[in-house]
């Protein structure tokens, strides 16, 4: 029987509490233990990124991550998104046309999201480069990156406004 | 009058995908779940000599092991019946099933697929095409002719399905020609990747099963099941979670019945979900290898007088739909170029190798990229400009196609000039830039399908229909096909689909037919609905039904919007009597009259309903000390009739030029010894958004009198057609050596770089 | 198949205890490499983990005087992006900007990277350009061994199994000195070093004074080309035989060949990635101008 270890974590604003042995990944954790499905598992490598959560802030592919690891530390997943600026990327990317499947699109927004805590007005060049972690195979990307671009202009208003006055 | 089509329009399932909320199948869990796993003969060719489970079947909270022995022996296949659902005493591929296991956990099944035990017998393994054509070579199945074929299916040894096309006397043609050329091309096998792998989760109600299933084609899933589980249909249902992209992956019936047999001998509901691995080794559909040989003759003004043709398909262990790449890609072989004498063959070769089919466009991107080049290579040695001999040979209204079939006004001619035009063709470049040019055709297919529309009480409507949301959105915008007819908004209809025990049947996400033909079923029953509107509206504003109108959410007198009843009230009417509600199906339009005389074993692709043209340049850097290609901008010019959703046509054009780069430069399965070696996505290597290139769309709204409905005409296949074959283009002039392999590695355009064959 | 045991300690000295008593535990920080690795059945965990996430003291990135000094678990996206590593140590962070995605640097660590041993490692050629060593700590002492001597095949080090890798020590160039690290890439991002160079040059007044070039994924390890400071000392900087650098580490590659290249390929690919990290490292350089 193998061991099993307590993992507390905060998901979303939740503190959660559940015992585990030491082999499950984050991802499992989310998914089968708190129900929380939104991130997907699409392949083996942490090369597709449609697991990606934050962990503190920063992404992470879940699917590749050890749960334990992130005892002690805040997890913000697809579902947690909608509570920040994250409404304004989900709205961009539905309104520029970014979604299809939407089977990458909760690790999508994920990175995107990182991506604007860290360079709030980026290039295209830099979303590109800050989204290659998360393969697209119905839009080509090119609205996922107008979404991504068009979502940093809603957030920059309000700062500019601010800076005007 | 205003219309809602081709405005802007946000899909209504985008919400639950943008916050998490959208449940796919691998999501779906119920009480008692039960786990599956499949054990494959991980060996290409081999006979099993010893299957024992026992061991496996004694492990505690091991619920069902399945093999052959277990289920009834029937052979299927959706033109050759040439497979079973396991192993029986052959494998004939690696990712073969020969048992499947259900557990109470997915590690215990695992554990106990790993105690099964099995003694193969090695065979030779066939793994090559060519060699498998041959007279003496092995045979993949030795009972061949035993199988049950569809009518049409003409297979030889090792051939599961020989077509040729035969179009006036090539060898004429060839004596009219002042230059002749001959080429081969090749191309490796590439796969679909959705991102989201396979799931299945099957649950038995009493002698009824329901399957929640990540299938394109929830109808043939459901036939396949009721055959090779030997059940009515009817107790059978499929209902497809949200669908994480298919691609032509998730096509034919695959591994629902497999699922359903677990949970009916495990008394349990049974969730399967495949890794990443097995998305690349067991999904029996990839996009087939081929060689495609050209022979071309030419007058020296660049009229093109003649093409044989020979394509041989690597197919893999077992025909499946296969057969569709092998008709459509035979069809392809003329490009979009009058040609008035051709010869073209096709076969799908029997190997012990990754059963192919279809794939986004089957058929398409292989031949397109030989075609276009060889195009480019008749070019040069007419010495004329490349897009001048396209521009001499492509088809106008009144020519014909490969099997004689008349073209229609069409925007062939204008995507060429548009594209090139946008894409700057003549202008210079860098040292290490080139531009490449690809054009070509597909067809809008005509099949059956259907669909309800209703309106409530309150005059909101609903959609119910048979058809598949693959992700393309093109489910979705059947609201705006409904709204249009009933003078709604399309927000104001809701779509309930992709459930076998409550739309009409439907095709499926396959063949770019969901807008043409469950489009055309849901035009037909808001058709119904709309009389009936008129006809309680007629009462109400008393006024002939002729002379009647609905706009904005209201049936108004023509012209006279104050004379108007609105949607709603008729709606609450209907209620209190004969409700508002109505079906559509009817026969699909008649594919185009064509010849087929001399031309054997042809299926029902001989000829392109509606067909969609295009034209796409890509503008390439050759790294030439490397030979890295990296595409710097990519532009596509399509004629897809009139272009009802812009947002959805852009996005399908968008997404079928990255795959079709990807195809280009890096997508492509090596195999040793009948394994293939790098089924993972470090190595099967997809583009990133880093190296997708901007890409310039250009809608060529032809009016076509053949169009479906509304004039419209396939989008979902034909942008994965040219790309491959413009970047292959474009390479060749960047880099002065042209790349006869797909894909164009970095490797192999640095061979051909420094001369050697790729 | 059993899962293993898991052990999070709070301070660097539990952890070397840990690995002492038990030797079948493998320390684990990002896992980036160690967990990938187990995904999709391809590997079993090891028997016991000793995570590392909650040592504060090995997180730290020092510039000093005389070196730099990357504790354990300095993340890539540190290494891409530290002002300082950019500006003297460059290699290092055209490296690190090149490890897979945003997650991926975020999480993966240098002690994770070069104690992983894989040929393909970003960080292993700059880290020999620039003469690094690493601390390894154990209950019997720590003990300081240069990067050159730390690997001994893909996945082998010579490391004993109770050794913490702690520190990283990247020594401070000379002045003059500049950096650079190349791959071949099949792609934009998310690729892995199919060929990778880099090349350490010290350029005064127009003439190169010290010159050094590692090799990445053509060998069992990442190697330093042997011979290039004598093949280029004393050369002028504007007419330098890089060519012939490029030539020698082309003749001491090792390659293979496998699904992502043939060996041919890659020592060809050696001759063009090494030049053009030379190349690089030289307009780098402040004093590449004979005065």
């Amino acid at each position: 029987m193998s061991p099993r270890y307590p993992l507390s974590m905060t998901v979303n604003g939740l503190d959660w509490t559940v015992s585990i042995t030491a082999g499950r990944s984050l991802l499992s954790v989310l998914r089968d233990e708190l129900g929380l499905t939104g991130a997907k598992e699409g392949c083996d490598d942490s090369e597709c990124g449609a697991c990606m959560v934050l962990l503190d802030g920063q992404p992470v592919n879940a699917c590749s991550y050890l749960a334990l690891q992130a005892d002690g530390r805040a997890v913000t997943t697809v579902e947690g998104l909608a509570a920040g600026s994250g409404k304004v990327l989900q709205e961009a990317f539905l309104s520029a046309g970014g979604v299809q499947c939407g089977f990458c699109t909760p690790g999508m927004l994920i990175s995107a999201h990182a991506l604007l805590e860290r360079t709030p007005q980026p290039t295209e060049s830099a979303v590109r480069l800050g989204l290659a972690g998360n393969l697209c195979r119905c839009t080509g990307y090119q609205k996922i990156v107008q979404a991504v671009l068009q979502a940093a202009d809603v957030l920059a208003e309000p700062q500019t406004k601010q800076g005007e006055s | 009058m205003s219309t809602v089509l081709g405005g802007r329009y946000q899909r209504p399932d985008g919400l639950g995908k943008v916050t998490g909320a959208a449940r796919y199948a691998a999501d779906l869990s119920v009480p008692g779940l039960a786990h599956a796993c499949f054990l494959y003969a991980e060996r290409p060719h081999a006979r099993i000599v010893k299957l024992d489970t026992a061991r496996a079947r004694s492990l505690p909270g091991v619920l069902a092991i399945l093999t052959h022995e277990d289920v009834p022996p029937v052979r299927y296949g959706m033109f050759v019946k040439d497979r079973t659902l396991f192993a029986t005493d052959v494998v004939r591929f690696e990712g073969e099933i020969v048992a499947a296991v259900a557990a109470v956990t997915p590690e215990l099944a695992r554990t106990a697929r790993s105690l099964i035990e099995v003694e193969y017998e090695p065979l030779d393994p066939i793994l090559s095409a060519e060699a498998a054509l041959e007279a003496d070579s092995p045979l993949v199945h030795p009972d061949w002719e035993d199988y049950a074929i569809r009518d049409g299916v003409d297979r030889r040894a090792n051939d599961g399905g020989h077509f040729t096309t035969v179009k006036g006397d090539v060898e004429q043609g060839f004596a009219e020609a002042d230059v002749v050329l001959r080429e081969i091309y090749r191309t490796d096998m590439s796969h679909a990747v959705p991102i989201e792998p396979h799931a299945i989760l099957a649950e038995w109600r009493g002698e009824s099963v329901t399957i929640h299933s990540t299938t394109q084609v929830p109808y043939p899933a459901r036939s396949g099941v009721a055959e090779t589980l030997q059940m009515p249909e009817s107790r059978v249902r499929i209902v497809v979670p949200p669908l994480g992209g298919g691609f032509g992956g998730k096509c034919d019936f695959h591994f629902e019945a497999h699922v359903a047999a677990l949970a009916r001998a495990a008394g349990r509901p049974v969730r399967l979900v495949f890794s990443r691995r097995e998305e690349f080794v067991a999904t029996d559909k990839v996009r087939h290898p081929m060689v495609i040989e050209l022979e071309t003759g030419a007058k020296s003004d660049g009229t093109i007088t003649a093409r044989r043709a020979r394509l041989v398909l690597d197919s893999g262990a077992y025909v499946g739909d296969a057969l569709f790449a092998a008709e459509i890609g035979l069809m392809m072989v003329t490009g979009a170029y009058r040609i008035p004498h051709v010869h073209a063959s096709a076969h799908t070769v029997y190997t012990n190798k990754t059963p192919a089919g279809s794939v986004r466009a089957p058929g398409g991107p292989q031949v397109c990229w030989a075609v276009e080049q060889h195009t480019d290579v008749l070019a040069a040695k007419l010495g004329l400009d490349p897009r001048e001999l396209r521009l001499r040979n492509l088809v106008r209204e009144g020519d014909t196609g490969p099997t004689g079939q008349r073209f229609d006004h069409n925007g062939a001619v204008e995507c060429l000039e548009r594209a090139t035009e946008k894409a700057g063709w003549g202008k210079p470049l860098e040292e290490d830039e080139a531009l490449g040019i690809a054009c070509g055709w597909w067809f809008s297919l005509p099949v059956p399908s259907g669909a309800y529309v209703k309106l409530n009480g309150d005059g909101s409507g609903s959609i119910i229909t048979g058809a598949q949301e693959n992700g393309s959105g093109s489910v979705m915008a059947l609201a705006l096909l409904a709204a249009e007819e009933l003078g709604m908004r399309p927000e104001d209809f809701s779509i309930t689909y992709q459930d076998t025990d409550v739309g009409p049947w439907d095709l499926g996400s396959a063949g770019s037919q969901t807008t043409i033909n469950n489009g055309r079923a849901v035009i037909a029953a808001a058709t119904e609905v709309r009389e009936q509107l008129l006809e309680l509206a007629s009462e109400e504003l008393e006024a002939s039904p002729s002379d009647l109108e609905l706009v904005d959410g209201q049936v108004q007198v023509r012209g006279a919007s104050s004379r108007a009843v609105s949607i709603a009230t008729l709606a609450a009417k209907a209620h209190g009597g004969a409700l508002l509600l109505g079906r559509g199906s009817g026969l699909p339009p008649a594919v185009p009259e064509h010849d087929l005389a001399g031309c054997v074993g042809r299926l029902g692709y001989s000829a392109f309903a509606a067909p969609s043209f295009y034209c796409h340049v890509a503008r390439v850097r050759v790294d030439r000390a490397t030979g890295v290609v990296r595409v710097l901008e990519m532009t596509a010019a399509h004629d897809f009739g009139r272009v009802l959703n812009p947002t959805g046509a852009e996005g399908q054009v968008e997404g079928g030029v990255v795959h079709g780069v990807g195809i280009a430069l890096l997508e492509g399965t090596a195999f040793e010894d009948g394994h293939q070696r790098n089924p993972h996505l470090l190595d099967y290597k997809l583009q990133t958004g880093a190296d997708a290139p901007p890409i310039n769309v250009i809608f060529v709204d032809t009016k076509t009198p053949t169009g479906f409905p509304h004039d419209a005409k396939a989008v979902g296949e034909p942008p994965v057609v040219p790309p491959a074959a413009a970047v292959a283009n474009a390479i060749a002039a960047a880099a002065g050596a042209r790349v006869r392999r797909l894909p164009m590695t970095p490797e192999r355009v640095w061979s051909a770089i420094n001369g050697e064959s790729a | 198949m059993s899962d293993p045991q898991y052990f999070a300690p709070d301070t660097v000295d539990e952890a070397v205890r840990l690995l002492s008593e038990h030797p079948g535990a493998r320390p684990i920080a990002g896992g980036t490499d160690l967990v990938v690795a187990t995904r999709g059945g391809r590997k079993e965990l090891p028997e016991a983990l000793v995570a590392l996430h909650r040592l504060a003291e090995l997180r730290d990135l020092g510039v000093e005087d005389d070196a730099l000094r990357l504790s354990a678990l300095v993340t890539q996206a540190q290494i891409a992006e530290s002002e300082p590593i950019i500006g003297t140590w460059t290699a290092l962070s055209d490296a690190a900007r090149l490890v897979g995605s945003p997650a991926t640097r975020a999480t993966a660590t240098i002690g994770g990277n070069l104690m992983n041993a894989s040929p393909a490692q970003e960080l292993g050629s700059p880290l020999l350009v620039h003469g690094a060593q690493v601390e390894l700590l154990s209950t019997e002492g720590a003990r300081t061994i240069g990067v050159d001597e730390l690997w001994l095949g893909p996945g082998r080090t010579a490391t004993s199994p109770g050794e913490l890798l702690t520190k990283v020590v990247v020594p401070r160039p000379q002045p003059g000195s500049a950096s650079a690290y190349l791959r071949l890439e099949y792609r934009q991002a998310m690729e892995i070093a199919v060929v990778g160079a880099a090349a350490l040059l010290t350029v005064d007044g127009g003439q190169i004074s010290q010159a050094a070039v590692a090799l990445t994924a053509v060998a069992p390890t990442c190697i330093l080309v042997e011979g290039v400071d004598e093949l280029l000392a004393d050369a002028p900087a504007d007419a330098a035989p890089f060519d012939a650098a490029a030539e020698l580490a082309a003749a001491q590659a090792q390659p293979i060949s496998d699904v992502r290249a043939s060996a041919e390929y890659r020592r060809a690919q050696v001759m063009v990635i090494v030049e053009r990290a030379l190349r690089m490292a030289l307009r780098r350089a402040p004093d590449r101008v004979a005065a």
